[in-house]
């Protein structure tokens, strides 16, 4: 069965790359949308307070050149995709005044994608 | 004689793609209630739906009906308008936690900067939004005063993302059929990279709207429009995979006519039924994600998706292009089935009669 499967898989290849182009292999439905296979990458973490360990919430993550950004929530996490890059850089910042504490920015820049993403941000108190 | 031969292997192909039917484009649709009331809908939403939104749960449980899914492999969340969930973005974070991809259609009105940023951070992977021609004429479709200008904007947006596999759809009907011009530079200007046109089916609303629909003669000109404007690069225009195209085969697509549904398309309709595109036949449903095993549904039945001889009835019975049309996309059966409501070939031959 395996064997008529990956058999299957070749002649799909071959005729399909004869008759035309990888653009066989995309298509979408009239009202549907384009498929999606662009690489993009999961990032999470958890942003504290240098000083106490404690969580914040509250702190703005930025990816500085993608317009992409979100707010911590009550345990300090945070969890989004992006687009995948050669390298990513991040920016912390504590936007809501002194609501939950005072801290200062920090930028990040991300280089190694070759594990899944979980970064544990420390701001130190202003 | 090399486009015989072309065409020769791509039925090939169709045949072996029918035989494996990967599922690889999933359509949920999530919710029938809507903001607009446009004139083309074709489905049964309104503002007030009747039908309650699918829970979130209910859809991931038949989702995890999918052993294997295929590279790709995508949850297209359609409508109604998907944007009056507020839980879209939970829902596809699970859909991404189970290694699938998710893309949405909306006609924009709700697609603000916010929703923007929080549908990426979500991972939504595609994008299609409606613009139906300049102010007045996409107004007048969607049956809004206030639309256009925030479909731009929301244009605007999705464009201006490199995450995004964004495309525009177009409703090509008589009020916005002398625009596409002006549509096509308002999208470059916009920096949108792919535009796709379809035409209207009589079903639905538009059923009894003349206006919406192309005459044969109009209908050339639309193929002719496209096919000229895919010789430029500055955007990628396509015609919907909607139908045959006879001597226009492959000049306005990336490739031949090939209907999916049922092989390479399912759905999981508002009900609960298990189709293809939402917008065939409602009676070709296969089963039922409340009482069918999803994927089994998928594996086992859609015969009548996968073998079409029964569309070789009435105008098809005896066309000598059924081998590479197969009575035209699926979604063009409706009723009783005992004739295919649009032969988009024939509008062609037809139109190009005239033209002579
Ligand atoms: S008659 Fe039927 S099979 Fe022939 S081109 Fe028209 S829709 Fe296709
Ligand atoms: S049923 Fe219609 S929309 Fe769906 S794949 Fe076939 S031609 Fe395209």
């Amino acid at each position: 069965m395996k064997q008529l499967k990956s058999k299957r898989n070749w002649a799909r290849k071959i005729i399909g790359g004869l008759s035309f182009t990888s653009a066989l292999f995309i298509f979408q439905a009239c009202y549907g949308t384009p498929q999606d296979f662009e690489t993009d990458l999961l990032i999470e973490g958890k942003v504290k307070a240098q000083a106490t360990g404690l969580p914040i919430k509250g702190i703005r993550v930025s990816v500085t050149d993608e317009g992409q950004d979100l707010m911590t929530d009550e345990t300090g996490s945070f969890s989004f995709y992006t687009i995948a890059k050669d390298s990513i850089s991040l920016r912390f910042e504590d936007t809501d005044d002194a609501q939950n504490g005072s801290f200062a920015t920090k930028d990040t820049v991300l280089t190694d994608f070759s594990k899944p993403i979980f970064l544990d941000i420390a701001l130190a108190e202003k | 004689m090399f486009s015989i031969i072309k065409q020769q292997l791509f039925r090939r192909f169709r045949e072996s793609e029918t035989k494996q039917h990967k599922l690889s484009y999933l359509f949920w649709e999530c919710t029938t209630r809507c903001n607009l009331s446009c004139l083309h809908c074709g489905s049964d939403c309104s503002q007030n739906s009747s039908h309650t939104d699918m829970s979130a749960g209910d859809f991931l449980k038949a989702l995890d009906t999918i052993k294997n899914p295929a590279p790709g492999f995508t949850v297209v969340l359609t409508g109604g308008e998907p944007l009056l969930r507020t839980d879209i973005e939970a829902c596809g974070r699970e859909i991404r936690k189970r290694d699938m991809r998710w893309s949405m259609v909306t006609n924009g009105i709700l697609y603000t900067k916010e929703r923007h940023i929080s549908l990426l951070n979500a991972g939504m992977g595609a994008l299609t939004i409606s613009l139906d021609g300049l102010e007045k004429s996409h107004n007048w479709l969607r049956n809004t005063s206030a639309g256009f200008n925030r479909v731009v904007d929301a244009i605007g947006l999705a464009a201006g993302s490199q995450r995004l596999n964004f495309d525009v759809v177009t409703c090509v009907n008589q009020r916005n059929f002398g625009e596409l011009a002006q549509i096509r530079e308002l999208l470059i200007e916009k920096g949108v990279k792919a535009w796709r046109l379809f035409t209207i089916i009589p079903i639905g609303r538009a059923a009894n709207n003349r206006e919406l629909l192309l005459n044969n003669a109009q209908f050339v000109q639309l193929m002719d429009f496209i096919a000229e404007s895919r010789k430029s690069q500055a955007i990628d225009v396509k015609f919907s995979c909607e139908g045959f195209v006879g001597k226009y085969e492959p000049k306005v697509r990336d490739s031949f006519f090939f209907c999916r549904a049922g092989i390479n398309i399912g759905s999981i309709l508002i009900d609960g039924s298990i189709s293809a595109c939402p917008n065939i036949d409602r009676s070709l449903a296969q089963g039922n994600i409340y009482t069918d095993n999803f994927y089994e549904t998928w594996e086992t039945k859609f015969q009548p998706f996968r073998n079409r001889s029964w569309t070789k009835t009435g105008k098809c019975a005896s066309c000598s292009n059924y081998a590479d049309c197969q009575g035209n996309g699926l979604h063009n059966w409706h009723g009783d089935k005992s004739q295919v409501l649009v032969c988009h070939n024939q509008k062609i031959e037809n139109g190009l009669k005239i033209r002579i």
